[in-house]
């Protein structure tokens, strides 16, 4: 058992705690609005959401109670549990649209691609932090971590689900140039990758996401689906101006006009109904988040607390960038969730563990490692 | 000790430093962040402020939404190019609550102008409650013209009732080959969760039986899309881009529409089968199963109530006969007896056997049809008078085993594979399927019977036609084929079905021609069986078969006409012709008909001589 350490309640941070039930209350607040006022029967996504909200608060708790270096040393069976149920959604799993993501459990379908995002900054975190870094790496060190990420990237490129494996991606990127390359090595790499973009689309990618990326570089093709939703969630924000059309007045979202407007195109609505100014005012709200969530890599007194911050704030930050520049037409869409904003359990609790996660880095800074 | 002491320092130490150096990378991403952070910033301003004005004009009135239109279901065709099954428009009456909220008046009026009872139009609006209440309700399918024209006029005096047009079939020859092509429905909640139906939504029409089913996916086509311009209450403005749906493909059937409806008229009132093939192809000409299926009462889904009272028809309407239906082939089954006896050189033309009306086994009594016997006889004279005793002792000389791999082979007791579902295979009883199944041995008995198609023997009358193919087309076993192609909407043929052959059969030619032989003997000797299938200009060749369907003494003595009908036989005839190069096979079976030289070679003969008519 560890010993409890007053010190521990005395550097909780509060300010990560009050900055989540504000989002938290924007994201309520823009559900509410994104089904009314024709709300689907059963229980609202609102009331659902707010019930993943205190879960989630339930799981913060959990994970700051322990030590964060606990992750460190059961790094691989937590690799391996996510691998396996990635592999059981895949082939036992319910399929919804003709893709297999979802593993029903009962009181709601768990999308094991979400906590695969958290487990590979585990991985990387631990890795790394084991290796001596300080000269950078070389191609050959970095065949373990490839590996390490190259299995998740795969099983969910074939659920299909093209926005989270790219996320995979987008963490490996971050984490290991954090911990620096060496110059030959990136760009080797970066070679490398330039040569897969076109065996990747001729092979790995579904002809929708395949259509998805081509409508993205000339919307006007096929306004019907991707260039559809591109075209219309811009007018969406677009149509919000200055100081938006009033909570609930926005007109693009309630006519139907808008899909998966509770999902990734949340935020399209709060766009809309804000105006520039709320819009602002959000994103302002939510970096500050995202940069506080980098003090704990500062004020970490190890490593693998460091790279784990890191790792953490690059998960949320690349997935919001990623969701917010589909919204407004900058990026393809590619199915990603704005991060505690957009709806869906699986994406909420693992954003809410990651920042259980920051919490539990900055509370211990006092703490001598091992 | 000191050493690793020191060592373990100098590792700390460097951690303490590699550290620090990651510290200091913080600062570059929070650099990152906050420039592409201010890019977000800088698209917002772009578009809610630079463009902000258009943008806003776009939502307030040119709002776009898409709506779907149906594809035109691929049409099906005969050999000839001929349409059996094209679309139409319906005009089906809806009336809308919103628009309307008091029923009363307007209904009374519509019972008058449709005809119908108020208490089917009400009951149609009751069972409709809980919809919301903009969704139109469907009062009456398929109007007619004039109803339609007085409807229109008096639309003002009608609030609320609306007159919506739908694509659906059109069975341009009603029930022909109702079973074969079957029906379309709208998919069901169930087939919508199939994977493979993830390009379909509800209410969209798919294939529920038959050919619209199995070739499905070549007939639907492609939805098109509407880009339309609506105002704030959603109302259309203007179409602002169409995409337009891609029909399906149409289906050339191998079926002939003249001799399909020849047989269907035969088989009226009657319930039966007849299927018709061409013997060097496989190509199915006919395939008419007898009570045909009310294909009209499907479109838009057919009521509970008629459903019903189809499943409760004696006659099964539902059930296809030429696939689903098994019944002991009786004695057609003698050629699978015959060849089996002759290539086994168990029998030779010249064998003699000595009926005396019944043969006796272990104390018990076989007879013949014929209870005075029919003396001396051979093979070509047993084929043609259908002589139970002369089968009897061949097929006791094979034993049941050898006869069934005959049978196999003959393509009895397996699926024919023929592009259809839920097809039946028959029954080819041997001696271990009669352990595994009922725990019994073999009784020599069973064979005697088995060996002129009683006993435990089913075949469908598919089989015994692809049979009767196989004998006389040289010994090959096709696949019966439905289909001739698939083509384009505008001519060109997408794909080309072939021939397929399946298998080869057992014995010689010369074998097959004895058997041949007696089977013309059978219908143009003055003592066959099937006389009443001669034709004048073409010779036949044909077996008859009577299946019993029970075998209760009390029975034999009444005649069978006098008989209640469902103890009465069924009556098979399976034939081909012309005998010198044969084109056609043709087998028919009655249900409870009675004797097949009486009741199933007429009707062979009608489908002949259609055929041959042509030439």
């Amino acid at each position: 058992m560890l010993r409890f350490d007053r010190r521990l309640v005395q550097h909780f941070d509060w300010i990560v705690l009050l900055w989540v039930t504000l989002i938290a209350t924007m994201c309520l607040m823009n559900l509410y609005s994104a089904v009314y006022p024709n709300t689907p029967p059963g229980t609202p996504v609102y009331i659902k959401q707010l019930y993943f909200f205190i879960m989630g608060m339930a799981l913060i708790l959990a994970i700051i109670s322990v030590d964060y270096r606990i992750f460190m040393s059961c790094n691989y069976p937590i690799y391996i549990a996510v691998c396996l149920l990635l592999l059981y959604a895949l082939y036992l799993g319910k399929t919804q649209a003709d893709t297999q993501r979802w593993i029903n459990l009962g009181f709601f379908n768990l999308q094991p691609s979400e906590p695969a995002k958290l487990m590979l900054v585990i991985t990387l975190a631990s890795f790394y932090s084991r290796k001596d870094t300080g000269k950078g790496f070389t191609l050959k060190e970095l065949a373990v971590p490839i590996a390490l990420t190259g299995v998740p990237f795969l099983l969910i490129l074939k659920q299909p689900d093209l926005g989270t494996a790219l996320m995979l991606g987008f963490i490996f990127v971050s984490m290991t140039l954090f911990v620096k390359l060496k110059w030959q090595t990136l760009s080797i790499l970066l070679g490398v990758c330039m040569s897969f973009i076109p065996i990747a689309w001729e092979f790995l990618l579904k002809p929708y996401q395949r259509q998805r990326i081509e409508t993205f570089l000339n919307p006007e093709s096929d306004p019907l689906k991707s260039g559809y939703h591109i075209m219309q969630s811009k007018i969406a924000v677009g149509s919000g101006q200055f100081f938006g059309k009033g909570y609930l007045e926005g007109t693009q979202g309630h006519l139907d006009f808008l899909p998966e407007r509770h999902t990734d195109f949340a935020f399209s609505i709060w766009a809309e109904e804000f105006g520039f100014f709320g819009s602002v005012m959000f994103l302002t709200v939510y970096f500050f988040l995202i940069l506080w969530g980098l003090n704990s890599a500062v004020s970490s007194r190890d490593k693998f607390g460091t790279l784990l911050s890191i790792g953490v704030v690059s998960l949320v930050f690349w997935q919001a960038f990623i969701n917010l520049a589909m919204v407004m037409g900058m990026l393809p869409v590619v199915g990603m969730p704005l991060p505690l904003f957009s709806y869906g359990g699986s994406s909420l609790m693992t954003t809410l563990a990651g920042i259980g996660i920051l919490i539990s880095v900055r509370m211990r800074r006092y703490q001598v490692p091992g | 000790m000191q050493r690793q002491r020191r060592k373990l320092e100098k590792i700390n130490k460097i951690d303490e430093e590699e550290l620090l150096v990651l510290k200091k990378r913080v600062d570059t991403a929070t650099a990152i962040i906050i420039i592409l952070v201010a890019v977000l910033i800088a698209r917002l301003w772009f578009l809610q402020i630079k463009k902000g004005d258009e943008y806003s004009r776009l939502s307030e009135n040119n709002r776009i939404r898409v709506q779907k239109t149906q594809a035109p279901r691929g049409n099906i065709l005969d050999r000839h190019g001929r349409i059996i099954v094209t679309n139409r428009p319906y005009f089906n009456l809806v009336w809308t609550k919103e628009d309307a909220p008091d029923p009363d008046e307007v209904i009374k009026r519509l019972s008058k102008i449709v005809n119908e009872d108020i208490s089917t139009l009400l009951t149609r609006i009751r069972e409709a409650t809980g919809r919301p209440r903009y969704l139109p309700i469907l009062l009456k399918e398929d109007i007619d013209w004039p109803t339609l024209v007085y409807i229109e006029n008096h639309h003002f005096e009608l609030p609320g009732v609306r007159v919506e047009a739908v694509s659906s079939r059109d069975y341009l020859y009603e029930n022909l080959a109702s079973h074969l092509i079957g029906y379309i429905g709208e998919i069901s909640k169930k087939e919508l969760q199939d994977p493979e139906h993830s390009n379909y939504e509800g209410g969209d029409p798919i294939g529920k039986m038959g050919v619209e089913k199995v070739f499905e996916n070549d007939l639907r086509g492609e939805k098109g899309h509407r880009y339309l311009e609506v105002d704030v209450l959603g109302f259309e403005q203007q179409e602002l881009q169409a995409q337009d749906p891609l029909p399906g493909r149409d289906l050339q059937l191998t079926l002939d529409i003249d001799l399909q409806r020849k047989a269907e008229d035969a088989l009226e009132e009657l319930a039966g089968a007849v299927v018709a093939m061409d013997v060097n192809t496989g190509k199915i000409l006919t395939l008419a199963s007898s009570p045909p299926m009310q294909l009209k009462e499907f479109i838009g889904g057919i009521s509970f109530k008629a459903w019903n009272e189809h499943l409760e028809d004696p006659l099964y309407p539902l059930f296809d006969k030429t696939i689903q239906g098994q019944y002991p082939p009786a004695s057609t089954y003698k050629i699978v007896t015959a060849l089996a006896g002759l290539a086994e050189n168990i029998i030779t033309p010249q064998t003699l056997f000595y009926c005396t009306g019944s043969i006796r086994l272990h104390g018990r009594r076989y007879g013949c049809w014929k209870h005075a016997g029919h003396g001396a006889i051979s093979l070509q004279r047993a084929l043609a008078e259908s002589c139970d005793v002369y089968f009897y002792q061949v097929g006791q000389k094979l034993g049941v085993d050898k006869l069934a791999a005959y049978a196999r082979n003959l393509g009895l007791g397996i699926k024919t594979g023929i592009d259809l579902e839920n097809e039946k295979a028959g029954l080819v009883p041997t001696s271990l399927w009669k352990k595994q199944k009922k725990n019994e041995g073999w009784q020599e008995g069973e064979t005697l019977s088995t060996a002129i198609g009683q006993g435990f023997n089913l075949a469908t009358p598919l089989q015994i036609c692809r049979l009767t193919a196989a004998l006389v087309n040289g010994g090959k076993l096709f696949k019966p084929q439905i289909v001739e192609s698939i083509k384009d909407p505008d001519g060109p043929i997408v794909k080309k079905f072939e021939p397929e052959i399946v298998g080869e059969i057992y014995g010689s030619e010369k074998d097959r021609q004895l058997i041949m032989s007696g089977l013309v003997a059978a219908v143009q000797s003055k003592h066959g069986t099937a006389t009443k299938a001669k034709l004048d200009n073409v010779t036949v060749g044909g077996k008859t078969g009577t299946a019993q369907v029970v075998r209760m003494k009390k029975f034999r003595s009444i005649p069978e006409d006098k008989l209640p009908r469902k103890y009465r036989d069924h009556a098979w005839f399976t034939c081909y012709a012309p005998t010198e190069n044969p084109e056609i096979a043709v087998t028919v079976l009655i249900e409870h008909g009675g004797h097949g030289g009486s009741a199933a070679a007429p009707i062979a003969k009608i489908v002949l001589e259609e055929y041959f008519k042509e030439k």
